[in-house]
């Protein structure tokens, strides 16, 4: 069987396109094969997107693609509102905080450039294959002695720091800095959105510093909408592959990767119809990837212990609401296009969500973040602590009750904005596992936590985008550096597979 | 005295009784038990030499209850086993036994065992440790079902050249028949008895798997039958002077399984046991194999080896030395085999000795004389295994005794 394609990309998710992307761009023929009808996964579905928020492609990824970095990067940083318990919200850019007092804003901005530093430092293997547990080569080691020496040149002080807070939780450090609040409840927000973990889990820390080393032009942590939203990221990485001469189909969903001789052979498509590829990428989460599409007869016992053990429970419902006329805030003023709106009062209130949801219940108070788009006139809402295994199930009563509880937040803030809505939607992690291939429903396709990062990430043994099988790669969030939309995991697998010159 | 007996094995050592427990009360004059399992276990009932000399010019019966057994059966039975072990077991036929090893993800074997096929879609393994978890882990996603079936098979080993002559006297029609590795099923005193052509010993011998509730029954008829036959109960001492001699490896004492080391390098592979031959490595994918692909390409760094040593201490735990000063490798089992007239052992060595280097070998052996302890130096050769092979092993018919 000669090959068709050098590659074939299994899910058209920004991390499958950015593989696509940069195989393409190298002169290899590839052949992105998407499910669904849309391009770009989770960002993807106009009508109801999964990550309707700013997104934080690595601006390195951005460079090597040429992508129109201008567009993609050049709008000013998205502002976050957080709202406490009463009065008006705090506003948020970076470092800078008002609405609070002084002493507050000087210790929230000297905590956010210090925890800026140390996950600089960490963010430095973002963009490197995380070297192997038994043997590792040479320039996988040179990047984390380059991790390394970052933590050491922050200074005796701040890397001693580092390493006391790293694996700590995030409300001990966030009670000690700046105290309980809004405004830790941002912070809180942003280490745990999309886990199982609340701010008193150990290892919150951790995630906050991994969610701060994203890297924009405008310094790091910072998320910035795209010109034309999340459909115009979309449309530069794909434009990206097709310019380069890869294909893209929609609505091909694969039922199989095929495999002769211990090695990847193509796809069956669940049409039936087999295509022929020298190696095949899988933006699937790993254990769609490699228990359904691959199958565990390809694989040895304990790998697919570890690959079924591999926490990937989802927390976060996407509810949209298209809302007439969006109404004026308690506190006075209007909400604006594309901010980011916090509904986390306190810590303790995320942390008392959290404790329901471990048990498999829904939260009577859920957290949430939510952004406005005003062209459409839609309100978009990722309701976190909302368990995968709901006790009784993801029924349409569960789904109602959850709107419900969401609009009784939102009316707090913005008084009548339950009567302003024509249509609402409800999207839980049991949709999100079946929609996107995601299992669990999990934004990251597994847990961002010390035990599933770098070499560990998405489990051990399968560590460096290339699986038992030889020829098949994992480029989807499961890998390493996991989600949030940095585009990291597909770049670093193609260029993993490059150096494999296997295709 | 049979009832206080029972109460030391079962409330002194805190050891369950077996099946046949009440016969080797009985039958177990030295009241020396070891544990096996948790079950209480013979290991010698009254003198090993006699014992020994049983297994080979008599015949001999062993309880095996304690061995672990577990039942695999469901559509996916075959390709199940298949992904467990190294053989390719396709090539099993229902009705027979294969010899097997099953390896870890990094090609380090697990355990040993015998795998019988029952029929096309039931198996059964048997073997030293405990493998439920090992098993499910293997089984995950396909249709098969697994069950502890330890407790409710009752086994004895029947080993020696009598033995065929023995179950004849029974009744047992064209027991001759059975070849080595074959199963069949037969009733003694009315109990149902699967019998399989497998031990050991190395000998002419016969495994029977009976019902718990029958066990004793089918003992009775077995001493009843082998009184002309020169039947002998046996402990773990004898057996293991005869597995020795039939080129067998005992988990624990020549190598440990890879579940159970703490020190990863302590694990070894097919290749360092001398294994080869039990991998099939052309077979579709099965656990551990890309490991055992990779090492089935290098040098072992170290070889299990048979060697004979000359004069007749027995070199139990000794050291092996090249040129009498380089230390070299060690001895895990040893034995002065009073069938072979020959001083034998299993040593580890490591590489290159025992590949490309093979001459100038010498054990040291520690001799106690009148509490005195002296040091000899043995010179010592490598040979092939197994030390003991007779004809009557796998002679279909055996010869009548």
């Amino acid at each position: 069987m000669s090959a068709r394609y050098d590659a074939i990309i299994i899910g058209a998710g920004h991390n499958g396109l950015v593989a696509a992307a940069v195989l393409a761009r190298k002169g290899k023929t590839v052949l992105v094969l998407e499910a669904r009808d849309h391009v770009g996964g989770m960002l993807g579905d106009a009508s109801f997107r999964v990550a309707p928020l700013p997104y934080a492609l690595r601006p390195e990824i951005a460079r090597v693609l040429q992508l129109d970095q201008k567009r993609l990067h050049g709008a000013k940083p998205v502002e976050t509102l957080a709202f406490g318990s009463d009065g008006p919200p705090l506003r948020i850019i970076g470092g800078h905080v008002t609405g609070t007092d002084a002493i507050t804003e000087h210790d929230y901005a000297t905590l956010h450039a210090r925890l800026g530093r140390q996950a600089q430092a960490l963010g430095v293997m973002m963009l490197q294959s995380p070297p192997g547990l038994s043997k590792a080569s040479l320039g996988e080691m040179a990047g984390l002695a380059k991790m390394a020496l970052k933590m050491r040149l922050l200074g005796k002080t701040e890397m001693r720091d580092l390493l006391r807070i790293i694996l700590s939780n995030a409300w001990d450090l966030l009670n000690d800095e700046i105290g309980d609040g809004p405004l830790a409840g941002v912070l809180a927000m942003d280490a745990t959105l999309g886990g199982a973990m609340g701010p008193r889990s150990p290892g919150t820390v951790l995630t906050l510093l991994y969610r701060m080393a994203s890297q924009s032009t405008h310094g790091h942590g910072l998320r910035v909408m795209p010109e034309g939203g999340p459909g115009a990221l979309v449309k530069a990485l794909s434009d990206c592959v097709t310019s380069a001469g890869g294909e893209i189909r929609t609505g091909a969903p694969v039922a199989k990767i095929l495999v002769d001789q211990d090695k990847a052979t193509g796809v069956r498509l669940q049409s039936g119809e087999e295509i022929a590829a020298a190696t095949v990428f899988s933006n699937a989460s790993p254990k769609v990837t490699l228990m359904t599409l691959l199958g565990v007869e390809h694989l040895d016992g304990e790998f697919v212990r570890r690959c079924r053990n591999m926490a990937s429970k989802g927390m976060v419902s996407r509810l949209d609401f298209d809302v007439a006329e969006m109404p004026s805030l308690t506190s006075g003023g209007k909400i604006e296009h594309g901010q980011r709106l916090v509904f986390a009062p306190t810590m303790q209130v995320i942390e008392t969500s959290f404790n329901a949801a471990k048990y498999g219940d829904m939260p009577e108070r859920p957290v949430f973040e939510a952004t406005y788009d005003a062209t459409a006139k839609r309100l978009c809402v990722s309701a976190q602590f909302t368990p995968h295994d709901l006790t009784g199930g993801w029924t349409d009563e569960a789904k109602s009750k959850l709107a419900n509880s969401v609009m009784a937040v939102l009316e707090e803030a913005l008084p009548g904005i339950a009567s302003a809505v024509t249509a609402s939607r409800v999207m839980s992690p049991v949709d999100i596992e079946t929609g996107y291939g995601a299992s669990g429903g999990h934004w990251h396709h597994g847990e961002l936590r010390v035990d599933q990062l770098l070499m560990l990430r998405p489990f051990d043994g399968a560590a460096q985008y290339r699986m038992p099988v030889k020829g098949l790669y994992l480029c989807g969030a499961g890998a390493h550096p996991g989600g949030d939309i940095s585009g990291a995991p597909g770049f670093n697998a193609a260029r993993t597979a490059l150096r494999d010159g296997g295709n | 005295m049979a009832a206080k007996a029972k109460s030391i094995a079962q409330v002194a050592m805190g050891l369950e009784p077996g099946p046949f427990h009440d016969r080797l009360v009985d039958q177990n004059r030295q009241q020396s038990w070891v544990n096996w399992m948790g079950y209480a276990s013979p290991s010698v009932l009254d003198n090993v030499e006699f014992e020994y000399f049983a297994i080979r010019n008599q015949s001999t019966l062993f309880d095996i209850s304690p061995m672990c057994k577990y039942a695999i059966t469901g559509p996916d039975a075959e390709t199940v086993l298949n992904r467990l072990v190294t053989r390719d077991i396709r090539k099993l036929k229902p009705g027979r036994v294969a010899y097997c090893i099953w390896c870890d993800e990094d090609g380090n074997v697990v355990d040993d065992g015998t795998v019988f096929r029952l029929s096309d879609t039931e198996f059964r393994l048997c073997c030293q440790e405990p493998q439920l978890s090992w098993l499910e882990d293997i089984a995950w996603g396909f249709d098969v079902a697994i069950h502890d079936v330890t407790r409710d098979i009752a086994g004895l080993a029947l080993q020696g050249p009598t033995s065929c002559a023995l179950l004849k006297d029974l009744g047992l029609a064209s027991i001759e028949t059975l070849k080595t590795f074959g199963i069949a099923e037969y009733e003694i005193s009315g109990a149902a008895v699967t019998i399989s052509r497998t031990g050991f010993t190395g000998d002419l011998g016969y495994e029977l798997w009976i019902k718990p509730a029958d066990a004793l029954t089918v003992w009775d008829a077995l001493m009843d039958a082998g009184k002309l036959r020169g039947l002998r109960v046996i402990g773990y001492e004898a057996l293991e002077m005869a597995r020795i001699e039939a080129g067998f490896l005992l988990p624990k004492i020549d190598f440990l399984s890879a579940q159970t080391v703490l020190r990863p390098d302590r694990a070894n592979t097919p290749y360092e046991l001398g294994f080869e031959w039990l991998v099939a490595l052309d077979k579709p994918h099965f656990n551990g194999r890309r490991a055992l692909v990779d090492l089935s390409k290098q040098t072992p760094r170290r070889k299990l080896v048979a060697i004979e040593i000359e004069r007749d201490k027995p070199a139990h735990n000794a050291l092996v030395y090249h040129r009498k000063t380089r230390e070299v490798g060690q001895v895990t089992s040893a034995l002065w085999s009073p069938t072979c007239k020959r001083n034998i052992a299993y040593a580890w060595l490591d590489a290159p000795y025992g590949q490309s280097v093979t001459d100038d070998l010498w054990v040291e052996i520690y001799l106690q004389k009148e509490i005195r302890w002296q040091r000899r130096m043995a010179r010592c050769q490598l040979v092939a295994k197994p030390f003991f092979v007779h004809p009557r092993r796998s002679a279909t018919p055996p010869a009548d005794f």
